[in-house]
This record gives C-alpha cells, structure tokens and sequence, in this order.
C-alpha cells in the first residue's frame, strides 16, 4: 500500500565519473545506469565494493553530482537540487547521529528545521520513538545507547521528516549478526507500514533477498540485472550474477537445439531445461547452472560429474556436502537428511541434478 | 546549462550597462565640478587683473600665494598662427612653454578666446616643465581702467588630485565589478553558494592580507627612486653592522634554543618518567611563562639586574659589576620565556613513547643510566630537534625583549625597527625582516616537513598510564633540585612586578606608595580600552574563520586548495616585525589605505593568529564522522545552518581555545602591532614599552600585571568552559 506521500525514483542514464586524486586520472564509478522504483517500493543495490551501488544512493541523495544524466523524484527533475532541498532521508552505515544532542533532540532536528511548532515536535518525537521502541530513551546522549539502539535513533530520524524517499547506506554492517536479523525484519515492517519508497544498499545477499521487492545486481558500475529476489535466484543472466545472490555449481554442456526448453548435453546424458539465456544457440558450448538444492548424489558413474566427498556439515533440517570435482568444490544440499544416504567423507561419488530447477547461460567465466 | 551561462552572461551585462551608466555619471558630474571650481578661480584671478605698473608684483604675489595652480601672462595676444611679440611673465616653467607652443592651434584657440574675453580650457592636457598633465586654462587680462584687453593670462592646474580619485574610482569599480559577478556566478551556478562565498572570501582575504602586503615588502626592497634596483640589498649584505646584526641573531636563537631545550626536556622527562613529587607543580609552571605577556619577564629581570637592580647592588657590594645588558641577559630572558615550547613537545614525545620499551630494556638488565641513554633519548632525538628548531624560530622573530635587554647587542627584528620608526627607511627595513625570513623559514620548514616525518612517536591511543622510574632516588633529588631553583627564579620574577606595583621609585627609593598604580590607571586608561576594544572585536572574527577555513579545508575539494591552506598557514612563520612592516607598505597607499585605522591592527591580529585556530580545527574535525554532517544537510539543514548547529558545538573545544588564544595573543601583541598604532588606536604593550625606556618602571610593572591577570583569566575561562564540554563530548564519532 503505497503512502500518499511516497514517489517514484526515476536513473535516466546517470553517469559518475570521478577524478583519482593520486593519478588524477578519470574513474568511472557509474558508467550509464537507468532503472526506476515505484512508489512505496523497497529496492536494494546488490553488489560487491566498488560496484558504484553507494555512489548511485549519493547522487540520489544529492551528496554526489552525476556527471551526465537525469534523476527524478516523482515528476520532479532534481539532477542539481542540493541535498538539504530533496525529500529525501538517508540512513548512514555510521547513523551519524549528533552526539551533542540526546536522542529526542537527534530524532526532532529535521521538524526543527521546518520550523514545527515545539509542541507538534515533542509529541511526533514521542511517537516515532514507540514505533521503534525507544520510549524510555528520548533523553539519553547516544553515546550511552547500544550499536541497535543508535540505529533505531538513526532511523527515527529520518522517517520523523516523513521523505518521499527512504535511504539505506548499508544499515545493519555494523551490527551482531542476531541484531541484523531483528532490525531487517524491523525495517521491513516500518517501511510497509508507512509505505515509503526505499533504496538500500548492500553488499549482504541475505539482507537484499529477505528485504527487498526488488533487488538490482551491480557490477563495474553497472546494471547486471533488475529483478524479484526469486527471479535473480533462479533466473540470473549470468554466472556473476547466479554466484553472488547463492551458492551454485556450473556444468560445461553443448546445447543440442531449443524448442520449449534448451536440450544440452553433458558426457553423454541430455537434459532438457525450463530456462536459458536468449543468446545460445544449438551447438554453443554452455554452463548448466545448478543450485545447491538441485543437486544429489550418487554412486560413482551414475551422475554427470564424479568426486570425492570432502566435508559433511549437519544443519539439522539438512546437510551440506562439500563435493571435490574436477571442476572445484561443488557443495549438495540435502533436505531431510534423516531419510536419506549420506556419503561419509573421503568415499567416491557422482553427482546429478534435478533439470527442472536449471538454467542454461552462456559460458564466461574466466579460463586459466 | 547553456541557458544558464547564457542567464549569468545577460545579467552580467545589464550589470555592466548600469555601472557604466553610474561610473560615467558620477565620473562626468566630478570633472565638472573641478573644472567649475577651477574656472572660478581664473575668473576670481583675472578680474583682480592690476594696473600695467603693478603686474610683476601681482604675479609674483599670485605665484607665493597659489598653491594648486600657475600662472603667466602674455602681454600681447599674438594673431593666429603666429609667434609671440614679446616674452611672458609669471612663471616661469609656463612662461616658457606658453612661448614655445604659442602656434599651437590649442594656443590660438586660447588667445582667440582671450581676445574675445572668453575664458577657455585646452581640450587636452600639457607637460609644464617637470610636470605631466596640467590643465591649461586662458583668460583675458583686462585693464580696470579702460577695460582694454592688454594680453592673455596662462593658468595651468595640477590634476593630480583629478587623476587620484579617477584611479580611485577604476579601482573601486572594477572591484565592485568582479566582486558582482562571482556572487551572481555562485548563485547562478552553485548548488551551495555559501560555500562558494565562503570560499571566495578566503582566498579574497588570503590574496589581500597575506600575499599582498608580503609581496610589496619584497618588492619595495628591491627599488631605489621608484626603479627596479639592487642597491638595497647591496648596502645591506656589504654593511658590516646589518651583518652583525643577523649573526647576533643566530647567535642569540642558537643559545636560547640550546638552554631551552634542556630546561624543557629536564622538566618534560621528570613530569613523564619519574616519581617525583610535586609533578602537577611542576607542570603548571613549566607551562605558564608562555602566556606571560611581553615585556614582563625583562621587566622584572630589569628591576633586579639592571643597572639600578635590586640584586645588582647587592653584588655591587661584593665588587662584582656586570651588565645584563646584551646576549647573556637576552639569553636567559628568553630561556625563561621559551623552554615552555620545549616542555610541551617534549612532553607530548616522551608521553607517546610506550615505556614498554623501558621496561623491557631494564628487563634485560640493562641499567638505568643505559636504558635512558640507549633508549630513552634516541626515541626523543627527533623531539629534541622539533622542541630546539621551534625555539630558535620563536627566538629569532623575538622583538619585545631584544628592545629593551639587546645593549650593544643587535639582532635583526630590532634592526629593521630602527629602520622603518628610527631612519624612515621602509625599504631597509623591509629587506631586514625579509633577511630575517630565511633562517626563520629553513627552521620551521625543516622541523615542519623534516624532523616531523622523522617521528618514531607512534600514537597507539592506548597510553598505558604507568611511568617507569628511571631515575635513582640521588639523581632524581638532583634533578628536582634543578628545577625547584628555575621554578623559584620565576616565581621571583613575576613576584618582583608584582612588588614593582607598590614602590615609589624602583632602585631609588624603595618605600611602600600607591602612586604608581592611580597614575598607571589614569594614563592608561584609554589604551587599555583600545587594546582591549581591538582584541574584543578581533577574536570572534578570527575564531569563526578559522573554523569555516578548517570546515573547508577538511571536507571539501575545490581547486587551489594548496594553495589556500598555504596563504592560510604562511603568518605563523613571519617574524611579526615583517608583517607589521609589510602592511604599514602595502596599506599606506591605493587600492587599500588603512594605515591608522583600528581596522589594519584588527585585520593584522586575525591573520597572524588564524594559523593556530585552523590546526585546532582541523585536528578536531578530522576527529568527526562527516556522515554527523552530512545526516544534518540530509534532513534539510543548509550548509550555514549545518555549521551553526552542528559543526561549531561539536568543535566547541578547538573553538574555544582559538578564542582565547587570539585574546590573549591580540592583547599581548607588540612586534607587528608597534607598526600599526596610531595616535588614535594605541596598544598597551607600547605604554609598557614607553615606560621602561623613560625608566618609570613602577608604571611598566602595574601595566604588566594588569596584563597578566586579563591573561590568565582569559585561559582560566576557556578552560572552565572547556571542561564543561568535555563529558558532553566523550564520544564523538
């Protein structure tokens, strides 16, 4: 349910090209990226570091200039509107709460600035320091507050203002793991329930699918790809992509010829796959792409590929098998490992994979 | 954005069709009232036109008289084209001008107007003998009698005074002109034009204050007539006195830093790797001389050795007779003054070395004398260089004692004084404190950019708090027995000004009297309210920019800005009589007169003392998550607000003490300020000068404890304040 008050994000071909002090040499941090998100919509930037995802949410905040290209908010063209100008609200990595004011002082600065009365003011503070649990706190420095409480401030800061736009600079890194997990799903439900657009960036595929409407890959300071959590797990266009939001496994195969599926062949077997890029063709040499759920294991010589079993680590719900090949180590999930053969380490097995669950991409990963 | 260079270009336009039209009109409606004015002082001039007995006296009369105009007479108005009859009187530059070009068409048309007793003003300027650009103005002699028209009076008039305000005029219009248009570019094109102002207004300010009047010094030393010349600088380094001089000033740097650095290092390594008692004592003082105001330690050192000194006329008794005067007294004066610059580097070096290090080398079995000499003191050497090449700069640039302690001793500060106050030699004394520049600058670049570097101080930020006792009790007795006696000498020193208040006649007549104190108060009244007038308004200003400067420069990136932190930076190395003198050069004449005003005291204390409150700052910005910056710009604050609420609180201590160190820098200035001072905006450090040369010691004493207490409670404030901060700032990032 999108808020009244929220607006799209539009990226028309942005562009970011910074100057290396040292070198004095021209970077390209962001080299052509358009996409938009809709009003009330969660999107994060997926990516590794340096991929340009946190120079996007600068330029989006107004903190960085794009060299070329347009960025609207709404309908509105705020490519050289200056940061204190946009409606935009960022949430840093660091918080950057004030450490001079205590945390109602902190989470009140930007109703200050637009001049709210002090009554409104202390009254929507009290608010939004319930909605994220701090009630008791609102007079304390935020020195004296642990690293979830201080986001939680960070976070109040920035919905009090009520923005147009939501921003997430890598939120929840500095955070234990257990925290990580209760703030995510905090986030998430704030976010629904005020129904404000959000950008957040990460470098955590867990984070980006458990968060997001939509996840958009990074790479070299562009777009891979755009996409619903489930379609880049299961569908990514390449094997950056299918590596980065999981665990997976490649087999190089021959594409036999497509019709309602893309037919490959691996030593001999055929196999008929739901999904495959649109660049192959039949006689391509190719990857199967397989998932660690897609995969079983066999006795020597009834699978594709044979290997040795290296490691079994017991989860409870499942086991993970780590599987030495010729083509690396390949990790097997198993699902109700209680009912089914668990090779012990060091024996001699085969592996194959369930087609239905693969995708067929073109082979570009790097050679020795 | 072509349309908005197009926008900037059309405003600028229109903003230069409506200057042109005002620049013309007030320029047009200035000529005509000179001219008018002049026209009537020909027409007052010709009518008083005598009888033909009288004329040689009334010229001769009219050329004692006059002082912006000369004057001659034709006695007969040739016909067009043709020579004069007879030769003019009057004066004679003109009169011989007015006889060579008498068949100009200018002269013609003049006389022709005469002849019709018309005045007339030559369309263009004349050279009158020596001088360029006289306005020609002719007028009919005519007799009273007969109202014959006997001849044509000459009138030539100066136009200096024209071509002043006309230079004046360019240079305020085109300044307003570009000053216009970057404020029209930065609110056109910025998306944060406080910055660019900001910015604009720190290299406007650097580029006027500091390269400016620096660059005039040394191109003034470097003229002779108004002509490039080396003569300058050929009598200064052939002169065997101005040579004397800067030797004297080596010497006397070399000295003081060589005792100050072991006073400094003694007090330093005791406060840090002993168990002697007393440390917080010992602290404070080794602290406290280096905000003593000027003047007062030589004051007192006066009072006790100087030729009348209490002291000298015990020792006198015993038969012992010296001088204090010269380069044994500078040096201990000075060593009292400066060994706290060596105690806080030292300090602060032997403090961040780990006496981990100690422990171990005791640990092996190594002595105590060894560990320090094999551990300890190779670790501070860079610390020691550091601590001797800062004192021998601040010893060098010294001039408040040097100018009543030097004797027969001459240094180089006091010699380029002498030259601008004493001989009127401007260019001299620039050359001087330029001389003096060198060795001031080989010091502070090689401590700056050298020894720093050469640091083994590593800051782990977890400094253990324990102290390795190095020393055995016997030693450690000795050496606490050292520095008790230095402690004791100034505590006697200050003592003694405070005695100086209450006596009659200092070295004469020792009785107890208030004289001294009613009659400082009420000469001083008014000096003490400048100085502190001066430094009241100096100190906000200088404290603001040095913050902004230090935003900027932390976190922004714009172009020049090496360029910037360096114009910034430079006054902390120049000896202040070389700024003093610089701007008494560069602010004496157009674009910018400001010698004699409050404004060129206040503009020179916030230049010299900008420097200090810049590193403050930028230490403790770098200290500061910008994201607490750029969370503040987030939720809407623009970027003078950002600055205002949260930039200058979380600052608040690096504030703080720039404030009260320009205060107190401002009222206890005296190398640059003793330029500056006029008859109307006086410094109390000068009083105090003028006291102890006119021998009124009492006087000087009351004036300097009136300054140390304003000092003391300035700091005593700051750091009240600070410490109210402190809990508040505990954790800042």
């Amino acid at each position: 349910m999108a808020n009244k008050n929220s607006k799209s994000v539009t990226f028309d071909n942005i562009v970011k090209i910074f100057k290396d002090p040292q070198s004095g040499q021209d970077v390209t941090a962001v080299g052509g990226v358009s996409f938009t998100i809709e009003p009330g919509e969660l999107v994060t930037l997926l990516g590794p570091s340096g991929c340009g995802k946190s120079t996007i949410l600068r330029m989006l905040s107004g903190f960085e200039n794009p060299t070329s290209g347009r960025i609207l908010i709404g309908d509105n063209d705020v490519t050289q509107t200056p940061p204190n100008k946009r409606d935009t609200a960022m949430v840093f990595q660091s918080y950057g709460l004030f450490p001079h004011m205590n945390v109602s002082e902190n989470v009140g600065y930007g109703l200050r600035l637009r001049k709210v009365p002090q009554k409104d003011i202390d009254e929507k503070v009290q608010r939004f320091l319930e909605m994220v649990g701090l009630g008791a706190m609102a007079k304390r420095p935020p020195s004296r507050l642990s690293g979830g409480q201080q986001q939680r401030v960070a976070l109040a800061r920035s919905l009090i203002v009520e923005p147009s736009v939501l921003l997430l600079d890598e939120p929840l890194s500095n955070l234990d793991a257990l925290l990580r997990e209760q703030m995510r799903v905090e986030i998430r439900r704030l976010q629904k329930s005020l129904g404000i657009t959000a950008m957040y960036v990460t470098h955590d595929r867990v984070e980006a699918m458990s968060l997001s409407d939509r996840i958009i890959v990074m790479k070299g300071g562009l777009i891979s790809q755009i996409g619903t959590p489930s379609d880049i797990y299961r569908d990514p266009v390449d094997t950056f992509v299918s590596g980065f939001v999981g665990k997976v496994a490649f087999f190089p195969c021959v594409v036999k010829g497509i019709d309602d599926g893309c037919n490959v062949e691996i030593k001999g077997h055929t196999f008929k796959a739901p999904r495959w890029s649109d660049k192959l063709k039949a006689g391509d040499k190719a990857l199967v792409m397989a998932r660690p759920e897609s995969l079983s294991i066999g006795e020597p010589g009834a699978g594709v590929e044979d290997g040795t079993v290296t490691a079994n680590i017991y989860l409870g719900n499942s086991v993970e098998t780590w599987v030495h090949t010729d083509l690396g180590n390949v990790l097997v999930q198993i699902d109700n490992p209680d009912v089914k053969k668990i090779f012990a380490e060091g024996e001699k097995v085969s592996l194959s994979f369930d087609p239905s669950l693969t995708k067929v991409l073109v082979d570009d990963l790097p050679k020795e | 954005m072509n349309k908005r260079v197009i926008n900037f270009l059309l405003t600028i336009l229109f903003v230069v069709l409506v200057g042109t039209w005002i620049y013309t009109s007030v320029r047009d409606e200035f000529l005509k009232q000179t001219r008018a004015s002049q026209r009537r002082t020909v027409e007052t001039v010709a009518a008083g036109y005598p009888e033909p007995e009288d004329v040689d006296e009334w010229l001769k009369r009219l050329a004692e008289d006059a002082n912006d105009y000369r004057i001659a007479l034709v006695p007969e108005i040739p016909m067009p084209g043709e020579k004069l009859s007879s030769s003019p009187k009057g004066d004679p530059e003109l009169a011989k001008l007015t006889e060579d070009s008498a068949t100009d068409p200018e002269f013609s048309k003049g006389f022709d107007n005469a002849a019709y007793e018309e005045i007339y003003r030559s369309a263009r300027n004349w050279t009158v003998g020596a001088k360029e650009e006289q306005a020609l103005f002719f007028a009919p002699a005519v007799s009273l009698k007969t109202h014959d028209i006997e001849g044509a009076l000459v009138f030539a008039f100066n136009t200096d005074g024209e071509q002043g305000f006309m230079r004046m005029l360019n240079t305020l219009f085109f300044g307003a002109f570009v000053l216009f248009a970057v404020v029209i570019w930065q609110l056109m094109m910025s998306r944060d034009p406080i910055v660019g102002f900001a910015l604009a207004g720190l290299f406007l300010m650097t580029l006027t204050f500091v390269a400016y009047p620096l660059f005039e010094a040394l191109r003034l030393s470097f003229m002779e007539n108004g002509k490039f010349s080396l003569s300058v600088w050929r009598t200064i380094l052939n002169s065997e006195g101005y040579m004397s001089a800067l030797w004297g000033s080596l010497k006397l740097g070399c000295w003081t830093a060589t005792f100050s650095t072991l006073v400094g290092f003694l007090f330093a390594f005791v406060v840090s790797r002993t168990n002697a008692p007393c440390k917080k004592l010992i602290s404070t003082m080794g602290v406290l001389p280096v905000i003593s105001p000027p003047f007062s330690l030589t004051l007192s050192i006066i009072l006790l050795f100087g030729n009348n000194g209490l002291i000298t006329r015990w020792l006198r008794v015993v038969g012992l007779d010296f001088s204090i005067y010269g380069l044994p007294g500078l040096v201990l004066v000075q060593t009292m003054g400066m060994f706290p610059i060596a105690f806080l580097t030292l300090s602060g070096v032997l403090q961040a070395i780990d006496s981990t290090f100690e422990e171990a080398s005791l640990n092996l079995s190594a002595g105590r004398f060894q560990t320090f000499a094999k551990i300890t003191l190779p670790l501070a050497v860079p610390g020691l260089l550091s601590a001797w090449l800062l004192v021998f700069t601040t010893s060098l640039a010294d001039f408040a004692n040097p100018l009543l302690l030097a004797g027969d001793l001459r240094v180089l500060s006091l010699e380029s004084y002498i030259e601008v106050t004493g001989m009127n030699r401007l260019g001299h004394g620039a050359a001087l404190s330029i001389l003096l520049l060198l060795p001031t600058l080989t010091a502070f670049l090689a401590q700056r950019f050298w020894v720093a570097k050469r640091s083994y101080v590593t800051v782990t930020g977890k400094p253990s708090g324990r102290i390795t006792e190095l020393t055995t009790p016997g030693v450690r007795r000795i050496l606490t027995g050292i520095i008790f006696a230095i402690i004791i000498f100034l505590i006697m020193l200050y003592g003694t000004i405070f005695a100086g208040c209450f006596v009659k006649n200092w070295g004469i007549d020792y009785t107890f009297s208030l004289e001294n104190i009613t009659e400082a108060i009420t000469r001083s009244t008014d000096a003490l309210f400048d100085t502190v007038t001066l430094a009241a308004i100096a100190t906000p200003i200088a404290g603001i920019v040095a913050m902004i400067a230090a935003l900027l420069i932390v976190r922004r990136k714009f172009h020049g800005k090496k360029f910037l932190e360096m114009l910034l930076m430079t006054p902390f190395a120049l000896p202040g009589t070389l700024l003093g003198i610089s701007y008494i050069l560069a602010f004496n004449h157009a674009p910018i007169i400001l010698v004699g005003t409050a404004a060129i005291i206040i503009i020179n204390y916030v230049i010299r003392e900008l420097p200090v409150g810049i590193e403050g700052g930028i230490a403790s910005l770098r200290q500061i998550d910008p994201s607490i910056e750029e969370a503040a710009t987030d939720l809407g604050a623009d970027q003078a607000t950002v600055f205002r609420t949260i930039v200058l609180p979380l600052v608040r201590p690096a504030f703080l003490s720039s404030l009260s160190y320009t205060f107190v820098r401002s009222m206890t200035a005296v190398s640059a300020v003793i330029f500056l001072i006029s008859a109307r905006w006086y410094h109390i450090t000068v009083l105090i000068y003028n006291f102890s040369e006119n021998l009124r010691f009492g006087l000087a004493s009351v004036l300097s404890t009136v300054l140390i207490v304003i000092v003391f409670g300035a700091f005593g404030i700051m750091r009240l304040l600070v410490r109210e901060n402190a809990n508040l700032m505990k954790n800042v990032t």
